[in-house]
């Protein structure tokens, strides 16, 4: 899967590499820069063209649309990583910290019942024992 | 006590008029033995009331004195109760995200991009949402440039007037070994020139901070105080 995220990478930072030299020649273009500037309008478009070849290889990716906010305000696409990873810790823990309580709850109800209900308690704890741990 | 408790739970109507109790339940004392096609009946009826809920146990009878007694759910296997991060094998991410600071800024994620990328998208019209809220025509074919349609590109010579120069404005390194207080200015030109480094030009550069004239000041002030 890697591979083919390195291929595209390749390609891109070349196209980008293309697009900042046409941009310096172009920023002080001289006659003879002409034929070199042809060049890289050709490999321009020979690199779109490589660009949409590893189209195929990716169609099967798929980014969360909060990351493209994060790049169009500049900042780093990681800190949503990191923001999502503490997000799920943070609901791991509330949700575990809910079923502890439920299951001291549970305990603490069955307990005091037993003592108030012996015999009904007893009967349901026979019928709760043939389903499985109460 | 257990007699309120059995009234609670106790069996449906059938059984008898409705008691005279405070409450309404039913009557005190325990309920006959229903016959079969009463407990059918009996296992049917709760179901229309709640829609939801596992199912009711079948035999009435074997429940006594439980007349509401549902399955247990099913239980998960994956619930909150475990750490999912382990279960998943996030550990490693989570240290490496999360472990260590993580920059704020794009430029730290891609150092190698050129130009200013740490400016919000929709200030100069690159942003990626514009890109989904109208995607680029997509679909025909890239055909190389001919020479008729590179006529088009035949440019005058000279520099470009500077309200186009956008090329080489590079973010600040931040590799520096001298900080500098005072705003980098955004021109092309390099930093270190020859004759910056010059030691009459440092000079001037240090005497001209306001920070270190009232420094001085303050010297001065302190050493005729001394004096007097």
């Amino acid at each position: 899967m890697a591979e083919k995220f390195d291929n595209l990478e390749e390609h891109l930072e070349k196209f980008i590499e293309n697009i900042r030299q046409l941009g310096i020649i172009v920023s002080d273009f001289q006659p003879s820069s002409q034929a070199v500037l042809n060049q890289k309008l050709n490999f321009m478009i020979s690199g779109l063209q490589d660009i949409d070849k590893c189209q195929k290889q990716l169609h099967d990716i798929n980014v969360p649309l909060e990351v493209f906010e994060y790049i169009d305000q500049g900042r780093n696409p990681q800190l949503y990583t990191k923001e999502c990873l503490e997000r799920a810790l943070a609901r791991n823990e509330q949700v575990k910290g809910k079923i502890d309580t439920m299951t001291k709850f549970k305990s603490l109800l069955i307990s005091e019942l037993s003592k108030v209900f012996p015999e009904e308690m007893a009967k349901y704890k026979d019928i709760r024992g043939e389903d499985g741990p109460s | 006590m257990t007699e309120m408790f059995s009234t609670l739970f106790g069996q449906n109507e059938v059984q008898g008029p409705p008691g005279s109790s405070s409450l309404g339940f039913g009557p005190g004392k325990p309920p006959p033995p229903i016959p079969q096609n009463q407990v059918s009946m009996a296992a049917q009826m709760p179901p229309q009331l709640v829609d939801e809920g596992p199912a009711l146990r079948k035999s009435g009878a074997m429940n006594e004195p439980f007349y509401l007694l549902r399955e247990l759910p099913v239980g998960n296997e994956l619930t909150g109760n475990t750490n999912l991060i382990t279960h998943y094998n996030l550990e490693h991410a989570y240290n490496k995200f999360c472990g260590k600071k993580v920059k704020e800024k794009l430029s730290n994620f891609l150092p190698e991009l050129p130009g200013m990328i740490d400016c919000p998208g929709t200030q100069d019209g690159s942003s990626l949402r514009s890109l989904i809220d109208k995607p680029p025509v997509c679909g025909n074919s890239f055909s190389p440039l001919t020479g008729a349609s590179l006529t088009g590109f035949r440019l005058h010579t000279g520099p470009l007037p500077e309200q186009y120069r956008l090329m080489h404005i590079q973010p600040p390194k931040k590799k520096s070994k001298h900080k500098h207080k005072h705003h980098r200015p955004q021109d092309p030109l390099p930093q270190e020139t020859p004759s910056d480094s010059d030691p009459k030009k440092k000079k001037k550069k240090r005497d001209d901070d306001p920070d270190r004239k009232k420094k001085k000041k303050d010297k001065k002030k302190k050493k005729v105080r001394i004096t007097v």
